[in-house]
């Protein structure tokens, strides 16, 4: 099971493409897997015919498992359970020092993965967990309530270069090997105590406070208890009435409804809704349409909407920033989170850097990972890393929405429908085109001036969009 | 019309310069009131800085002695002595060029040296009293920094003449070595001292009121000291008081009592007196306590940000007391010292952890230490385990040709911390840094075994210790 990002623990088997025997090519489509963050078509890693199938479509294993071997048609099955008991070991018990995810990643469809080309078939993968016993739980990063990482480029057939560190792995490398060790001792999770050191390093001082007396009311969730993630409180059961149809929750259903409830329990949502005046956007979109249908990109008002948020985040850093404990962490980049509606549910790709982009740039990338989202194409890493989301509930004619908070950000922009209304202008009524954007804020962090000086800037920039941007 | 500066500090030692420099480059501007005629306080004019110069000279004595082990010749050996007037112009010269070197920094950062004796006058005003008797009032805008630091001080009953019973001040510049020397105090004064006169030539005597040298340090380094004290022919009389001490024609008679003889008074006659039983704050003219600043024994009361009970006043340095005991060490008056300057700018600190202050004695073998002793250790009920390592056992030791000595870790079992690490032995004050860094960083044992050690040194002496302390060291 490939290192699909690095706070994910594991992943479901959905389909197998290829049967046992037959041949496949390098980087053809081996199987398809669900994730609790991305569903994706898993490309083979080595060319060679597929031996064995050892998890079967509808489990559930963890990351760094052996789900197939591929070989020389003929050659048999080989059994080395040292080395894939150790990685899948390593992967499930977490341990793992800085980027090790990430790194371990690359032995991870199994035992062929990496070596393909020199060893047709046999040994796993020598990359596991890098980290000498750091005991910090890395597969909690998996379960709900744990801070997103950006995610490694985990791709399972080429090299993996070293990732920069997430904020899991900052804030866990922020403390000692002596919190570390003590950690281990108490089954902590460091990440769940505030730290008094510089740059927030959790201290022996802290750890020994917080398990003296750890708070009665934990802001975030508990710690799961291990690679399977924690099951949130069983609400009451709905009963089942005679011809109902009774069909299990698929992956991405079950972890949308665990990250709903999950923003829900932690932000204090708060709503703002502001009516945005999209004539001059039109005006500018009509005008400009066609030159950039020839370069390939589709004009939309969400590429307008987006580009004013982009610049004004920039502005308003409160708005592009996530809470870490007792930390804010205020975002360097701005990496934009849009919501695609898909049959089975929702996704939230991300543009990376979106700040860095021009409005030709920005509805090309936007484009370009929701065509990928649907088409189920999504590299795992994009949709991590997001700093602020954009959903549009307007498409269906909604007037506004209330969107839940895509965790751990502080705030998503819902965009209604957007249409002619009567609106009074010095006096008169005139008809112009209209909708609502609504700013949903964690009021934790957000207060209710910054949400609305943000949104009144939006506003403006929406309004009084420059042309010669286009 | 008071000149304004942001920050005003009074002293220019190892605390204040330091404090300043670090105030002037946030962009404050600074005053230093110093008195002396050169910047840099105790520590370069008659601590730290001339008695290491003097070590240095009884290292390369130590060497000229040993020539033919060493294989040099040309010369004998057995005429080489100390010629005490280049001695002393060699460290004069040095102590100028440092000196100098600060108030380069001063004019670099902009920092006005205000010459003179300061007197609070009230808020956060000050008059300097110059050294031609004119007075200039000085006002801080922000704060007023005392570091005034300390001065040797003797004990009830014994009276320092400073020509024949004398303090470190004058030990620094004796012109000729002493015959015989009698040392009351083992502390790094006393010990230093003592080594540094027993290279020279003196007959060397130190006298410890407690029962063992350097009673600040881990027990087993104390009785390493007085082994090798013994094979050098210092003389340690520990438990023992001196009862009386009185200057004459021919020198200094001393009346101790405890220790070998019981409670009997023994007596010892020695060319000079060094009295090193520890040094006491200076505040003279000063006026803190008329301007209602809480004040203990003399020291300025202040609290961990280095406030004292009047608001805008800070102290740091020798001067200060927290409450408890507070090392009267320069490094420890400097990050006191920047501490306070990046408050005053504005900055978030945090308090000193004292628990990680590294302790240096350079005498011969050098002490270094950090944290916890075996015995402090147990004390505050921790399951404590220790491992050791013998300098003797190291290769770079033997090439040194010192040998003596060793680096000892103690550590909690329970969670592998590091709590102390006390290294008597060559090198020891420069490989404590290693040490203080794992303190700092909350370091295991475990994450100390892992840290490679570069071969041939004398820190694989602490590596070494570390494995010891885990079970066996490989190289014994």
């Amino acid at each position: 099971m490939p290192q699909m990002g690095e706070s994910i623990a594991e992943g479901t088997i959905v389909r197998w493409i290829k049967k046992v025997g037959d041949t496949v090519d390098r980087d053809e489509p081996l199987f398809e897997i669900s994730t609790d963050k991305v569903d994706a078509e898993i490309p083979s890693p080595a060319a060679g015919t597929l031996l064995e199938i050892a998890v079967k479509e509808g489990e559930t294993v963890p990351v760094n498992s052996v789900v197939a071997q591929i070989g020389a048609a003929g050659e048999g099955v080989a059994r080395d359970t040292s080395d894939t008991g150790d990685t899948g070991g390593k992967g499930a018990a977490g341990a793992g020092g800085a980027g090790a995810g990430g790194l371990g990643g690359k032995g991870a469809v199994s035992a062929d993965a990496t070596g393909a080309a020199s060893a047709p078939t046999g040994k796993t993968a020598p990359a596991a967990a890098q980290g000498d016993g750091t005991p910090a739980a890395r597969s909690a990063s998996a379960a709900p309530g744990a801070p997103e990482t950006p995610a490694a480029p985990a791709a399972p057939t080429s090299p993996v270069p070293p990732v920069p560190p997430g904020v899991d792995d900052l804030r866990r490398q922020k403390s000692s090997p002596l919190v570390r060790r003590i950690a281990q001792e108490h089954g902590v999770d460091i990440r769940h105590i505030a730290g008094s050191g510089i740059a927030g390093r959790v201290t022996k001082q802290d750890i020994l406070s917080y398990i003296e007396s750890p708070p009665a009311a934990p802001s975030t969730p508990a710690p799961p208890a291990g690679p399977v993630t924690a099951k949130p409180p069983a609400p009451p059961a709905g009963s089942v009435m005679p011809g109902d149809e009774v069909v299990p929750m698929s992956v991405m259903r079950r972890k949308i409804a665990e990250h709903m409830v999950l923003s829900q329990r932690t932000s204090a949502h708060v709503y703002s809704v502001f009516e945005v005046n999209y004539s001059r956007v039109d005006q500018i979109r009509k005008a400009k349409k066609a030159e950039f249908e020839q370069r390939g990109v589709k004009l939309t008002f969400t590429s307008f909407i987006a580009k004013v948020a982009v610049d004004c985040l920039r502005r308003h850093k409160t708005i592009n920033a996530s809470l870490d404990g007792d930390n804010v962490v205020y975002r360097r980049e701005t990496n934009l989170g849009i919501a695609v509606a898909l049959e089975a549910g929702l996704i939230v790709p991300v543009v990376k850097r979106a700040d860095e982009m021009n409005i030709l740039g920005l509805s090309r990338a936007i484009a370009d990972v929701a065509d990928r989202a649907r088409a189920k194409k999504l590299n795992p890493d994009e949709v991590h890393g997001g700093t602020f989301t954009i959903t549009n509930p307007g498409n269906f004619g909604a007037q506004f929405g209330l969107p839940i908070i895509n965790q751990p950000q502080v705030a998503i922009l819902g965009v209604g429908t957007i249409e002619k209304r009567p609106v009074v202008i010095d006096d008169m009524i005139g008809i112009r085109l209209m909708g609502f954007l609504t700013l949903g804020y964690d009021h934790r962090l957000v207060d209710g001036a910054v949400a609305d000086q943000f949104m009144a800037d939006l506003k403006k920039g929406i309004e009084q969009f420059d042309p010669s941007q286009v | 019309m008071a000149s304004e500066y942001d920050v005003v500090i009074v002293g220019a030692g190892t605390g204040g310069y330091v404090c300043a420099i670090r105030a002037a480059q946030l962009g404050l501007k600074v005053a230093v009131v110093e008195k002396q005629k050169a910047l840099g306080g105790t520590c370069l004019i008659w601590g730290c800085i001339p008695t290491k110069a003097l070590l240095e000279h009884a290292h390369a004595l130590k060497v000229a002695q040993s020539a033919k082990e060493w294989g040099l010749t040309g010369f004998d050996p057995a005429a080489v002595r100390i010629d005490m007037p280049a001695v002393h112009a060699r460290k004069d010269k040095m102590i100028t060029g440092l000196t100098g070197g600060i108030e380069m920094l001063f004019k670099k950062n902009k920092i006005d040296w205000i010459k003179g004796t300061a007197r609070l006058t009230g808020g956060k005003g000050v008059e300097v009293t110059s050294p031609d008797g004119t007075k200039q009032p000085l006002t801080a805008r922000k704060e007023l920094v005392i570091a005034t630091g300390s001065a040797a001080r003797s004990v009830p009953g014994i009276e320092v003449d400073r020509e024949k019973i004398i303090f470190s001040d004058e030990a620094i510049h004796l012109k000729e070595v002493p015959k015989s020397i009698a040392i009351m105090g083992s502390g790094a004064v006393g010990v230093e001292f003592a080594s540094i006169f027993k290279s020279f030539g003196s007959e060397v005597t130190v006298i410890e009121l407690l029962p063992r040298l350097v009673p600040g340090e881990d027990e087993a380094v104390s009785a390493e000291l007085e082994k090798n004290f013994k094979k050098r022919g210092i003389k340690s009389l520990t438990n023992t008081k001196v009862t009386a001490a009185k200057a004459g024609a021919t020198g200094v008679d001393i009346e101790m009592a405890g220790g070998e003889a019981g409670g009997k008074t023994q007596k010892l006659t020695v060319d000079i007196l060094l009295v090193a039983t520890g040094r006491g704050p200076v505040t003279d003219g000063l006026d803190a306590d008329k301007l209602g600043i809480k004040m203990d024994r003399g020291y300025v009361v202040v609290n961990e940000m280095f406030e004292t009970s009047v608001p805008g006043i800070s102290a740091i340095g020798d001067v200060i007391t927290m409450g408890g005991p507070h090392y009267q060490l320069a490094h420890v008056s400097s990050a006191e010292g920047i501490v306070v300057a990046e408050r005053i700018a504005g900055h978030t600190v945090k308090p000193i952890n004292y628990d990680h202050v590294p302790r240096g004695t350079y005498c011969e073998p050098e002490i270094g230490s950090v944290g916890l002793t075996e015995a402090q250790a147990r004390e505050k009920g921790y399951d404590v385990r220790t491992g050791a390592f013998p300098f003797k056992a190291l290769a770079r030791a033997r090439m040194a040709g010192e040998t003596d000595g060793f680096v000892k870790i103690v550590a909690d079992k329970k969670y592998d911390e590091i709590l102390g690490v006390h290294i008597i032995g060559p090198r020891a004050t420069e490989l404590i840094a290693e040490a203080v860094l794992m303190l700092r960083m909350e370091c295991t044992i475990e994450e100390l075994i892992k840290t490679i050690h570069a071969h041939p040194t004398m820190s694989e002496a602490v590596g070494e210790a570390s494995h010891a302390a885990h079970g066996a060291a490989i190289h014994i």
